[in-house]
């Protein structure tokens, strides 16, 4: 078993591009979920806008790289009307069930043959970053950084965008919940009909932290496809948004730092456990007494069911997240 | 108080995976080998019934994405060529039409070569085939095609109601939306390919067994989870999400055992269409669609007119009052989610023999299911049989004009509307504020 | 205690007024706050509100009382915009209203509470409060960002929240979670919140409910404390004692409709009031609200 190497890729992934992107959207499913109690179980469909947005420029519309932001902006706007204005005046469970069809529904749509011209089908994009690259100010190819951290000029270019995002994003966070603003979409996810009959239009308040949030998977999904170099239609499943949500609660669900630490914290998890297994069964299956217990095609599964069980005791046990405050955590047993 | 939670979650988990465990049909292929087997034959069409003769002696190449030739062959007197590739990757394979016998040539509108992407790539041996001849479906009509399509649709219609029941029952009668249910799908599909395939038990015997299971399995869901976090008053979104974790924790245990490919049960699966006026169905799918019906007329019955079924009602209908008119709430509870994963496992018996067993089997319908609730009205057990039903028919009807690749579209289209203009659904009621 | 405090000139008034009042149901006032006509609300074939005609004097305490399914929290709804009628309207201050959102009515002066208490448990008692003000600056997300365009108005918000504390003894509560408050104290934050919207009508619905008899008293002079400074209140309550004690005028609604209206001497002596009361409670329970 080679710990050292063990060490360096799970150090690698507490600070990676991976742990960042997670982290936009992470921010974006607490605005929605964390502070307003609005259920978005399509996060992967907001994120699938901001890179599309991008992937469009060359793909379709064959315009600058830097109209990939607006573009993305207007279909992350189209995308949260759309399931915004049929179920925000209903139970949360309408937008989960809404937002989950509609996400599954925009992978499919851009993965279709039918509409391969515009979004590449299931082959997906990969000829909307050179412009995003020329900025590098790094040596593409030189080594940077200090062990174990060490990266290559370009991933350490979308590492510099990606974890300035998420500072800007926090800031941008922990003044919108500390203004009225936030104390009105926390009062609705309490209870949303004592808002109403203190004059707040409840509606557009939940429609504005959808959107907010929407623009915050924009972002995460922007520099998913920057740091690949490419948008993938598979890379944007169901699964993605629960995996964030998993991260989030393991963070802290209604806290700034919740949304940085969590996907922090998931993702060196995940490598660990995962480099662990893959050395594990390297060789050859794990037998105990002649029982196969594991072999190396089934450690993606392992990894995935751990992260479901990790999800089921973190919110039945500790929906506050790990380093959740105990006076807020004694209220919600009420 | 938290170890033992944690330790029981765990011993669960384990007695799970260890059940599971018996249908290890994964284990020893680690180092399996890969083929790709391309098939050629030649296809005529009479009156909407289709044979198919294998064609001798026609060249095909299978090459990898820089285009390099893996692997070539000339097909054998099944009209099969199988090559051996080195990994699960993205091949395409191409037939070399100047081999065909004479006068014939690739049905029209066909492609000389197609290409297998690595995602699509996950049995042990991907078959991909070419047909010949005039047309596929040039003696169809319109109104054969319509039918033909509608009987689709009341097949998978009649299973996504199957299915269904248990989903709309539980929100009904606890008001969490359980993510998982489709999970309940796929464990009676695995179930039924594990005593069927695996220990050869002949599925007529077999089909009742999985069904137990099934409510055992329903059962684990209400005892093992949910039961505990309503009572320690855990909010309903957190149920919610609870049911999410629980998803992805038994798709993966799915996965994790059965491997990634779909399988075919043993009993009944290769039938001959018998046609039926412009119908065209097999005697498996005339089966499995009579008895679907029987039992949701069944399922409809009890709740009309047996006590315990007024009583679910009541408990959907208004919790507080039902347990004050001393109704033993808790233990409805139980029984509609014995019932839900037992009609939920036979729904997946049936989707099985319809398309064959995998480990997503289930979630894919997840989605359906919810549509058809919604429309029938969240719930509401009857409205769940009705919106079942017709957002079956009206997927396989699209799918006439819709690509089928996005044959799910016009459901979310119903999801949508029926949100806008009548959010409680066909047959539920407006609720009361305050 | 409470007649310690002169009462204000519109209450006086307003007492005046309705002392000439026929006591009949439906009957006019001469200067109706809320003013209501043919507003009806069905649940599936049951008619749960019928009411023909009801006209809120100004400045007055008037209790609205009823046998358990009478339509009282229903009315509240309906009015209030949380649940939409079957027909009818009504006009607050000469304002239509059958048509507002219901939160706009709390902008426009008429604010409501909850039979069942809604504080906000995870908010602090003064973010509870705060939360109540009106047209607040910092509420527009963009603004938010910006804490200099809202602080100056935040800290009069806070004031004012502080006062209203202070005058319902909760001013040591302010910083705890409104989740630790006890049954009555959230009645109390419930109440005061309302207030940080500066009405004119408050609509209480069971404010005395699960509320100790101590606390009872003082909320008892809470609520003539608003009317002695001007504002009316309607509220929905089911302990006569109670209802004696407070209100100028009472309005009793049975199986939905208005069936009598009067001083509270008056109801108390009104033959049909009694027979609903003994009625309803001979009859099913099977209509009985439900929480």
């Amino acid at each position: 078993m080679d710990w050292v190497r063990i060490f360096e890729n799970t150090m690698r992934a507490f600070v990676g591009v991976d742990a960042a992107y997670f982290a936009l959207a992470a921010f974006g499913l607490n605005v929605q979920f964390g502070y307003t109690g609005l259920l978005n179980f399509g996060q992967a469909a907001f994120m699938a806008c901001g890179a599309y947005g991008l992937g469009l420029t060359s793909q379709y519309f064959d315009v600058s790289f830097w109209w990939g932001i607006p573009i993305a902006m207007v279909l992350v706007i189209v995308l949260a009307l759309l399931v915004g204005i049929p179920t925000l005046r209903l139970r949360a469970d309408y937008l989960a069930i809404v937002t989950i069809a509609t996400a599954e529904l925009v992978r499919l749509v851009v993965r279709s043959v039918k509409f391969k011209r515009i979004f590449g089908g299931s082959d997906g994009i990969n000829t909307f970053s050179n412009e995003f690259r020329a900025l590098n100010p790094f040596q593409p190819a030189a080594q940077y950084g200090i062990w174990p951290f060490r990266y290559s000029g370009y991933t350490m270019f979308t590492l510099l965008v990606g974890w300035v995002l998420v500072a800007m994003i926090a800031v941008f966070v922990w003044l919108l919940m500390r203004s009225p603003w936030g104390r009105v979409v926390k009062a609705i996810r309490e209870d949303e009909d004592a808002v109403r009959s203190l004059g707040k239009n409840i509606y557009s308040y939940k429609m504005q932290s959808l959107i907010i949030g929407g623009f915050c998977g924009m972002l995460s999904g922007m520099v998913f496809a920057l740091d690949r170099g490419s948008v993938q239609p598979d890379n944007y499943s169901r699964d993605v948004t629960f995996y964030i949500l998993t991260a989030l609660v393991l963070g802290g669900l209604a806290r700034v730092m919740g949304s940085i630490v969590g996907p922090m914290m998931f993702w060196g998890l995940y490598v660990f456990c995962d480099n662990f297994l893959r050395q594990l069964v390297q060789s050859e299956p794990l037998r105990i007494g002649g029982v196969t217990i594991i072999q190396s095609t089934q450690v993606g599964a392992v990894n995935y069911m751990l992260i479901g069980l990790g999800l089921i005791l973190l919110m039945a046990k500790r929906p506050q997240g790990v380093f959740g405050n105990r006076q807020e955590m004694a209220l919600d047993g009420r | 108080m938290k170890t033992k939670w944690a330790l029981r979650a765990l011993v669960s988990t384990c007695g799970l995976l260890a059940f599971l465990s018996f249908t290890g049909t994964q284990a020893g292929a680690a180092e399996e080998d890969l083929f790709v087997v391309a098939q050629v034959s030649n296809q005529t069409v009479t009156s909407g019934l289709s044979s198919r003769v294998p064609v001798e002696g026609v060249s095909v190449s299978v090459s990898d994405v820089s285009g390099a030739v893996v692997g070539a062959g000339l097909t054998d007197a099944n009209g099969e060529v199988k090559v051996q590739v080195p990994s699960r990757a993205t091949y395409t394979i191409k037939l070399d039409t100047s081999t065909l016998p004479n006068e014939l040539a690739l049905i029209a509108g066909t492609s000389d070569s197609v290409t297998i992407l690595e995602d699509n790539f996950t049995t042990q041996i991907k078959r991909v085939s070419f047909f010949i001849g005039d047309s596929g479906v040039s003696n169809t009509t319109m109104v054969e095609k319509i039918s033909q399509r509608a009987a689709d649709g009341v097949r998978l219609g009649l299973i996504i109601a199957l299915c269904s029941v248990g989903l709309s029952l539980v929100f009904g009668t606890t008001g969490l939306t359980n993510f998982a249910h489709g999970e309940m799908i796929t464990f009676g599909g695995l179930t039924a390919f594990f005593l069927n395939v695996t220990l050869g038990i002949p599925l007529l015997i077999a089909a009742p067994m999985v069904v137990t299971l099934g409510g055992l399995f329903g059962l684990g869901f209400n005892s093992v989870i949910f039961a505990r976090l309503r009572k320690r008053g855990i909010g309903l979104v957190s149920q919610m999400v609870v049911s999410v974790g629980l998803s992805i924790m038994l798709r993966n245990m799915f996965l994790f055992q059965f491997g990634g490919r779909t399988r075919p049960l043993d009993d009944f699966s290769l039938q001959k269409g018998m046609n039926i006026g412009p119908i065209k169905i097999t005697p498996r799918d005339l089966t499995t669609a009579i008895i679907s019906l029987i039992v949701l007329v069944g399922v409809a019955l009890v709740l009309q007119r047996s006590r315990m079924g007024k009583a679910v009602r009541a408990v959907s209908d208004n919790p507080n009052l039902a347990s004050a008119t001393g109704i033993d709430t808790q233990r409805i509870i139980q029984i509609v989610w014995i019932a839900g994963g037992a009609l939920a496992a036979l729904g997946g018996v049936f989707r099985g023999l319809d398309e064959q067993v995998g480990f997503q089997m289930g979630s894919g319908l997840l989605f359906l299911m919810f549509a058809g609730i919604t429309l029938g009205g969240l719930g509401s057990a009857f409205g769940a049989l009705v919106g079942g039903f017709l957002v079956g028919v009206l997927v396989e009807m699209a799918s006439l004009v819709v690509p089928s690749e996005l044959k799910n579209a016009p459901a979310l289209l119903i999801l949508i509307l029926v949100l806008i203009l009548r959010p409680q659904g066909i047959l539920g009621k407006r609720q009361r504020v305050g | 205690m409470v007649d310690s405090k002169p009462m204000s000139e519109v209450a006086t008034k307003a007492r005046n007024a309705l002392a000439g009042v026929r006591p009949e149901p439906g009957v006019a006032k001469d200067d109706p706050i809320l003013h209501v006509v043919g507003v009806q609300r069905h649940f599936g074939g049951i008619k749960a509100v019928d009411v023909e005609h009801l006209d809120i004097q100004r400045g007055s305490i008037t209790a609205l009382i009823g046998p358990n399914g009478a339509g009282k929290t229903t009315l509240f709804n309906v009015l209030t915009g949380f649940d939409p009628p079957d027909a009818g309207q009504w006009q607050f201050d000469g304002i239509e209203m059958s048509r507002v959102s219901a939160h706009k009515m709390a902008v426009k002066g008429m604010v409501r509470t909850f039979q069942l208490t809604k504080s906000l448990t995870k908010l602090s008692v003064i973010e509870n409060m705060k939360l109540g003000a009106i047209d607040q600056v910092g509420e527009s997300w963009w603004n938010a960002l910006f804490p200099l365009l809202w602080k100056a108005q935040e800290s009069l918000i806070e004031q004012r929240a502080d006062e209203l504390l202070t005058r319902f003894s909760m001013g040591r509560m302010r910083n705890e979670y409104a989740g630790t408050l006890s049954g009555g104290q959230r009645k109390l934050l419930e109440m005061a919140r309302a207030l940080m919207t500066e009405p004119r009508l408050v609509m209480l619905d069971e404010p005395m409910a699960g509320v100790n008899p101590a606390l009872k008293q003082s909320l008892n002079d809470h609520i003539r404390g608003l009317r002695d400074e001007g504002m009316t209140v309607l509220f929905v309550e089911h302990d006569m004692d109670m209802v004696h004690d407070l209100s100028d005028w009472v309005v009793v609604m049975s199986e939905g409709r208005i069936i009598a209206e009067g001083t509270p001497e008056q109801i108390s002596e009104n033959t049909s009031v009694i027979e609903a009361y003994l009625g309803a409670h001979q009859g099913s329970a099977m209509y009985e609200e439900t929480h």
